[in-house]
């Protein structure tokens, strides 16, 4: 179960890094999607009992069992329980990663009607100053070359 | 003070800016009502404020691992207090300043939220609810950036969106990562745990990866050398004072999560010197490009921008020193920084209003038209140089005092170097603006610039800059409360046990779940009352709040070795709630600091 994890995020980052860098804002986007699904497998990947030096005292099978319960499960039939906390986690960065989405598609929809492009190579990258209208592409002229 | 007045904190951003959504379109009504949330945050903040307190309130009431606690210590309250400062006044400039039709697009509710998601990543003791308080404030963020929907502001924006979002998935995967290796997520667990783990010298393999991966998340944020270079792109194309509420704000959180997990968490054991070794470089690296992206580029906007680059290189060379002076260095000069580089933001918009451009090739002379606000703006430029009078002097002070008493010699030189490089780059921008000559004006210009010369700025941008610089210069000649404070923030993120005593309780910390397995062997620890055993206890209460000194002496002893190793009452509620942590005490856990020659 582990390998079809770590290969399905593998999978994941290596479309979305190869999406991520493309020219298209589609794609970079569709990049981002994927590289949050990947994050969210990897945490499910995460998930049962901790990486720590468990022979000091505890044994393997209570720390199976999910934290919530404690060392000692109360019910027996309890004792299979997963632990909730990853996928607590994980149902939170859905959520935002959905939010994430949906801003940045609106973001490619205003791009688009405002710029007309969604390649990165053609938004243009004119001097960064909101306040002047005319950007100052001619070379400065020192005083003595007025009039 | 009630400790749950701390989520507060959170909450007045949260509900204002719930309140300005249906109100969006009355304007007046919206400004009193942010103008109002913030100024009592201010006001709470600073009420709460204490050096030697810390307030700690957990959310639900879940005991500390599970439930997610909030601190407001003398780190975080300095922290929110400036950040809440910042905010009002770039309220009050927006007032006057942003167009009526971008203030109605949902700015007010934007800069609310903005705000919940600062102060909540300030005040969150819990990893991945700093993931979430991240979200909050990023997703704000984005809205205010593309605000006005500029073409140059769309096409920069996709720079900061794209790069933020890579950096949460990156931290989803690190908050997982350490879920795996360490089974919590509450800070103040993990630095119990780590400090335990380094004591014995058994730090799971993979746990500098997973700390490089965080440093990677909030480095981006800072604008920390490898990846600065959004931030003079991004920042400059919003509206005036949604750059100075960025420029002050944003950057700082990144600043201070460096500021607040290392020290605590991470630098620890065998990956403690290569952290700090990483750190080191990217803030030394990071004052250089900032000087000379701020002596090089030719817009004031772009200029300002990389002193907040040079800013966070300060502050995250006082973190890697690691010693209590240079943090506390570190605090006060990210507070101080938010104040004053909002401050320069504020007074670049004043300056623009007259100009019509952030140019500085088109600026000069400005002094004879507008000596006050010229007064004004040298005053914020000398406090962001640090210039002794001014607030920005003791931070760097203080960092380059106990960097080289710990032996830093060269970086401190490479920091002093920044220092003095930065007063040019200060001096460059204020001539270029008022000192200097009248710019070259074409003729058909003249009448344009004279037009704009007499253009009257509004009132709310100079009394949100006086208010700034007041609080800039308070800090300056009267640093004694402020100084205290940061004093006591560097000596809390140098002695993790006290964070980790004042968040899990003054019983959780020491207590493992099971008496330690060698001391069983022994026979003589496992009762719980051992009250006649001969050898010299130590209270217990010390070993909880002082767990890191004994190791000068005694370096990392197996607890099962030492005679005197507190055994532990065994309560049933320790073993419930403490079930999946290593089981030895708290022991010595040797802090890079103390450990350098």
């Amino acid at each position: 179960m582990t390998f079809v994890m770590a290969v399905c995020v593998a999978a994941c980052v290596g479309v979305s890094v190869y999406l991520l860098l493309g020219r298209d804002l589609k794609g970079v986007a569709m990049g981002v999607f994927l590289l949050g699904h990947g994050a969210n497998l990897s945490i499910m990947a995460m998930s049962g009992s901790p990486v720590l030096p468990h022979d000091k005292g505890l044994s393997p099978s209570n720390l199976k069992a999910a934290p919530v319960l404690g060392k000692h499960v109360p019910d027996p039939a309890l004792a299979g329980m997963v632990d909730p906390l990853p996928q607590a986690l994980v149902l939170t960065a859905i959520v935002i990663g959905f939010a994430v989405m949906g801003f940045l598609l609106t973001l490619l929809i205003i791009t688009n009607r405002s710029t007309g492009t969604l390649v990165v190579d053609r938004l243009a990258d004119e001097p960064v100053c909101t306040t002047r209208t005319d950007t100052r592409s001619e070379p400065f002229q020192p005083a003595g070359a007025l009039s | 003070m009630n400790p749950s007045f701390v989520i507060l904190l959170v909450i007045i951003p949260a509900l204002a800016g719930l309140a300005c959504v249906p109100l969006v379109n009355r304007l007046g009504v919206c400004r009193i009502i942010g103008a109002l949330g913030f100024a009592l945050n201010l006001v709470l903040a600073l009420s709460l404020l204490s050096p030697d307190r810390a307030l700690v309130t957990q959310l639900g009431g879940w005991a500390a691992p599970y439930g997610i606690s909030l601190v407001f210590d003398a780190m975080s309250g300095v922290m929110v207090a400036a950040a809440s400062l910042v905010a009002l006044a770039c309220l009050v400039h927006a007032a006057g300043s942003l167009p009526d039709p971008a203030e109605r697009r949902y700015f007010h509710p934007l800069v609310n939220f903005m705000m919940a998601g600062v102060n909540l990543s300030f005040l969150t003791g819990d990893l991945f609810n700093l993931f979430v308080a991240f979200e909050v404030m990023l997703m704000a963020s984005y809205g205010l950036l593309v605000l006005g929907r500029g073409k140059a502001q769309l096409a920069q924006a996709y720079k900061y969106v794209l790069l933020n979002l890579v950096a949460s998935a990156v931290f989803v995967i690190a908050a997982g990562m350490v879920y795996g290796l360490l089974g919590t997520l509450n800070l103040a667990d993990m630095a119990r745990i780590t400090a335990e783990l380094a004591a014995r010298d058994a730090l799971p393999a993979g746990f500098t990866a997973v700390a490089v991966l965080l440093l990677f998340v909030f480095t981006l944020k800072a604008g920390v050398f490898p990846l600065w270079f959004w931030l003079p792109d991004t920042y400059p194309t919003c509206p005036i004072a949604i750059t100075a509420l960025f420029g002050g704000v944003l950057t700082k959180v990144g600043g201070y999560a460096v500021a607040r997990l290392f020290p605590l968490v991470f630098l620890v054991g065998d990956a403690g010197p290569v952290l700090q070794q990483i750190i080191l470089v990217g803030a030394v690296l990071t004052m250089a490009v900032g000087v000379f992206g701020a002596l090089a580029f030719r817009t004031l906007r772009r200029s300002l921008a990389m002193f907040i680059i040079i800013g966070v290189g300060y502050a995250l060379f006082g973190v890697a020193v690691a010693q209590p002076g240079a943090i506390a260095g570190s605090v006060f000069y990210m507070a101080q920084s938010m104040v004053v580089m909002a401050a320069a933001f504020l007074a670049c918009g004043l300056i623009e209003t007259h100009l019509t451009t952030d140019d500085l090739r088109d600026g000069g002379a400005l002094q004879k038209t507008h000596p006050w606000l010229g007064v004004l703006f040298l005053v914020v430029l000398l406090s962001i140089a640090g210039l002794p009078p001014t607030s920005g002097f003791y931070g760097k002070f203080a960092i380059i005092r106990d960097a080289l008493g710990a032996g830093f010699t060269w970086t401190a030189t490479v920091a002093i170097l920044a220092g003095a490089l930065s007063i040019l780059a200060v001096l460059r921008i204020w001539c270029s603006t008022f000192w200097g000559p009248e710019p070259a004006v074409l003729p058909r210009d003249a009448d344009a610039r004279a037009a704009a010369l007499a253009r009257v700025p509004s009132a709310s941008g100079y009394a949100a800059l006086v208010l700034l610089i007041t609080a800039s210069l308070g800090l300056g000649f009267l640093p004694q409360g402020m100084v205290s404070l940061a004093q006591s923030a560097g000596r809390q993120a140098t002695t993790p046990g006290a964070y980790v005593a004042a968040v899990m309780g003054p019983v959780a910390p020491a207590v493992p779940a099971v008496p330690v397995k060698p001391a069983k062997a022994t026979g003589t620890h496992a009762a719980p009352a051992d009250a006649s055993h001969d050898a010299p206890q130590p209270p217990k209460a010390h070993l909880e709040t002082h767990p890191k000194r004994p190791a000068r002496t005694a370096p990392t002893p197996a607890p099962a070795a030492d005679p005197a190793a507190p055994t532990v009452p065994a309560s049933p509620a320790a073993e419930e709630f403490h079930v999946r942590l290593p089981a030895t005490p708290l022991a010595a856990a040797p802090h890079p600091a103390e450990h350098r020659p």
